[in-house]
């Protein structure tokens, strides 16, 4: 069972960050389809703000002497370097489709055409090989927080909670969740998420109320550049072992999916994520998932192909897409640059 | 501002190309002293512009800290300490390289004056083929291969059941029961089949010996490109959650995924072909194959005269060769003593233990649990 929370976790957290990502720019208007690339870029921006850390003296202390805080607040800066040259990275895309009102689907392709060349350029560049790893040790013993971390003993025995919520997690995955939390509300709750959303639905009428629609869908894309950059990073660290190789294995693609299936709405979302992530779990470890801790490992037992739990998560997207699609209902004006005279 | 934007730009750009062609000059011809594959650079600029001795990469990147880092440390070493110019070549499209892909980086290598080109991994043969059928003066090592019937190609495979038996044999002797092996290459790469038939009979025998029964998870998933994938690391994580104390990780870059599986459950990795506890402190040992020393004595059979030898003709390198085995410099394992393992490696050696290497055999017995995860 903790087995599968924590790994359910790994792979719905960058999910729905980066869904919601989707939704900031959708939701002022602008689709933003690359998501894949600028987690590819955050992700390698991230990785590469680590190694960076890992060169300095006191980093080094740090970890020799076990301050677990200090690491922590190493990978906390590197979410933020992250974020922020995630959301430089994304202005490209803000220039092309508010400022030239060029076509958005094409500007967004085009940064996924491009991160993934960069980033490979960039790594090559950097270590002469294509894969940028951490420059000593791993993620799991530099980043993870562990019962040993908390100051209990390796054997303590801790409640199920703890050994599945407090042993062998990162923090990145629960800020991420927070900030998923919080910046769901802004989006329902404040003057700022509503002045948004209008610029998603009728952005002519909302200018004729004063609103800057150019500035709020800048705010819209740049949240989402951050997110996804973010999100990016948060993928590397848990999932990657903290490298970067210009390859986040289709998760900006999955998460604009995870975004249409939750209907351009967070809480959707995250069911939506936790879904997927839970069927993507199932399908890499069902040898080993012991569903009510008798020693019996049912999945593996019960003699179905593999093949059938590797095609699960898709097989789910598309059935519950089938039943839901007639519901969805995307942001009026998205795709459509927005053009004063036309009011 | 748009002048200033694009004078920054070329800058950039300038400055960007100018770092590439950071690569050491050597003169050719005067002989270098270097001691190790480590302070040789992997690109060097031959005056010419050709190149002597090249290698063209296995599926996965060059500094895969495996096996073709291990060839290529073997092959440029080689050269340096030779004066001669060197160069390696990666097949377009990574991964998903195809025989023209491979055929392509040879011929890039010949037309660039390769003498002899080292090429590894067995999924070479189709592509080495037309090569050497199209550069017959051009003489080609086939790492991990066969006899192509071609007089230019020499082909070098390994007895890696041996190395994967003594790895298997020294883990359960360390006092591990529940064992783990991953493999790449999906079940059809002779060479990994070879290292986990060995890995599953190494430790058979020392179960018998200690009267216990070993369970051993056996996968060839997620390895057929020899990648690191998140699937990959979540089926490690599983089977360390479940009990698995120690993994073999047979396959290039896995390995990545694995250690830090292992790291985070505070479990053991065993590597491959080169020694990997530098890479990870999850290493406790490592299933050695000799492909650098390999490589770098072929090449220089094609310079001294005596590549008639091996040209046309498979050899096969174990023990014997010292070829095979475990690293004895950065011991970790405490319960199994090296001097244990030397006089196992001797008996291997002098061939009082022979190790089968037909790996359609792999099964059960009364003290192996094959637990076979597809």
């Amino acid at each position: 069972m903790t087995f599968i929370i924590q790994q359910t976790i790994v792979y719905a957290v960058p999910l729905m960050i980066v869904a919601l990502a989707g939704v900031y720019a959708e939701r002022s208007g602008i689709i933003n389809l690359a998501l894949e690339g600028i987690m590819i870029f955050g992700a390698f921006c991230g990785v590469m703000f680590v190694n960076i850390m890992q060169g300095q003296q006191w980093v080094l202390n740090a970890f020799a002497q076990k301050q677990y805080g200090l690491l922590q607040l190493v990978e906390i800066l590197a979410m933020l370097t992250a974020a922020i040259l995630g959301a430089v990275f994304s202005l490209l895309l803000s220039f092309a489709s508010i400022n030239l009102r060029a076509d958005q689907t094409i500007g967004g392709t085009a940064l996924n055409l491009l991160a993934p060349a960069l980033v490979l350029f960039l790594v090559r560049l950097l270590t002469a090989q294509n894969t940028l790893f951490m420059s000593t040790g791993d993620a799991a013993s530099w980043f993870m927080l562990k019962k040993t971390t908390f100051g209990f003993d390796k054997d303590a025995e801790l409640s199920f909670i703890g050994n599945t919520f407090l042993h062998k997690v990162y923090l990145a995955n629960y800020l991420c969740i927070l900030i998923f939390i919080i910046l769901s509300i802004i989006l329902y709750k404040t003057r700022f998420g509503l002045r948004l959303r209008s610029c998603g639905e009728n952005p002519q009428a909302a200018n004729s109320l004063g609103i800057n629609v150019i500035k709020m869908r800048y705010a819209g894309t740049t949240i989402s550049g951050a997110l996804a950059g973010m999100g990016g990073f948060v993928y590397a660290l848990a999932a990657a072992n903290c490298s970067s190789n210009g390859d986040v294995a289709g998760f900006g693609f999955l998460a604009l999916a995870v975004m249409i299936f939750g209907n351009w709405n967070p809480l959707t979302i995250a069911g939506a994520s936790f879904l997927f992530g839970l069927f993507k779990c199932i399908s890499a470890g069902y040898s080993s998932i012991d569903i009510n801790m008798d020693g019996v490992y049912l999945l593996r037992e019960i003699g179905v192909s593999p093949h059938v739990y590797r095609m699960l998560p898709y097989v789910i997207t598309l059935i519950v897409l089938a039943f839901t699609s007639k519901n969805s209902r995307a942001p009026k004006a998205e795709g459509i640059p927005y053009d004063k005279s036309m009011r | 501002m748009k002048k200033f934007l694009a004078v920054i730009l070329s800058v950039a750009m300038v400055i960007a190309l100018a770092a590439c062609g950071k690569t050491a000059t050597t003169n050719s011809g005067a002989k270098t002293e270097y001691k190790t594959a480590d302070d040789v650079p992997d690109s060097m600029t031959s005056k010419d512009g050709k190149y002597e001795v090249s290698f063209v990469t296995d599926v996965g990147q060059l500094k895969d800290k495996s096996f073709n880092q291990g060839t290529y440390d073997g092959v440029k070493l080689n050269a340096a300490q030779n004066g001669r110019s060197y160069k390696y070549y990666q097949p377009a499209n990574g991964d998903q390289a195809t025989d023209d892909d491979r055929y392509d980086a040879m011929k890039a290598a010949a037309e660039a004056g390769a003498k002899v080109i080292v090429c590894a991994g067995f999924m070479q043969g189709t592509a080495l083929e037309k090569a050497a059928k199209e550069f017959p003066e051009v003489k080609f090592v086939f790492i991990d291969g066969w006899s192509l019937g071609l007089p230019n190609v020499a082909g070098i495979c390994f007895k890696e059941e041996q190395c994967g038996y003594f790895a298997g044999y020294a883990a359960v002797k360390e006092g591990y029961t529940n064992l783990g092996f991953c493999g790449g290459g999906g079940g059809t790469n002779p060479a990994c089949c070879r290292y986990g038939y060995g890995f599953a009979q190494g430790a058979e025998a020392a179960a018998k010996e200690l009267g216990k029964t070993v369970n051993l998870n056996y996968s060839w998933a997620y390895g057929a490109s020899f990648s690191a994938s998140m699937e990959l690391q979540t089926m490690a994580e599983g089977w360390y959650q479940n009990g698995t104390e120690v993994i073999f990780a047979c396959g290039g870059s896995m390995f990545s995924s694995i250690a830090a599986a292992a790291s985070a459950n505070d479990k053991y990795v065993i590597g491959v072909d080169s020694d990997q506890s530098f890479d990870s402190d999850t290493v406790i040992t490592s299933a050695l194959k000799g492909v650098g020393e390999a490589a770098a004595w072929a090449v220089a059979k094609a310079y001294d005269g005596t590549w008639d030898e091996i040209g046309n003709n498979a050899v096969s390198l174990g023990a014997a060769d010292g070829a095979t085995g475990l690293p004895t410099a950065t011991w970790k394992l405490k319960n199994y003593k090296v001097e244990d393992y030397q006089k196992q490696l001797a008996d291997v050696v002098s061939g009082k233990l022979v190790i089968d290497d037909n790996y359609e055999n792999l099964k059960s017995s009364e003290n192996l649990n094959l637990i076979i995860v597809e």
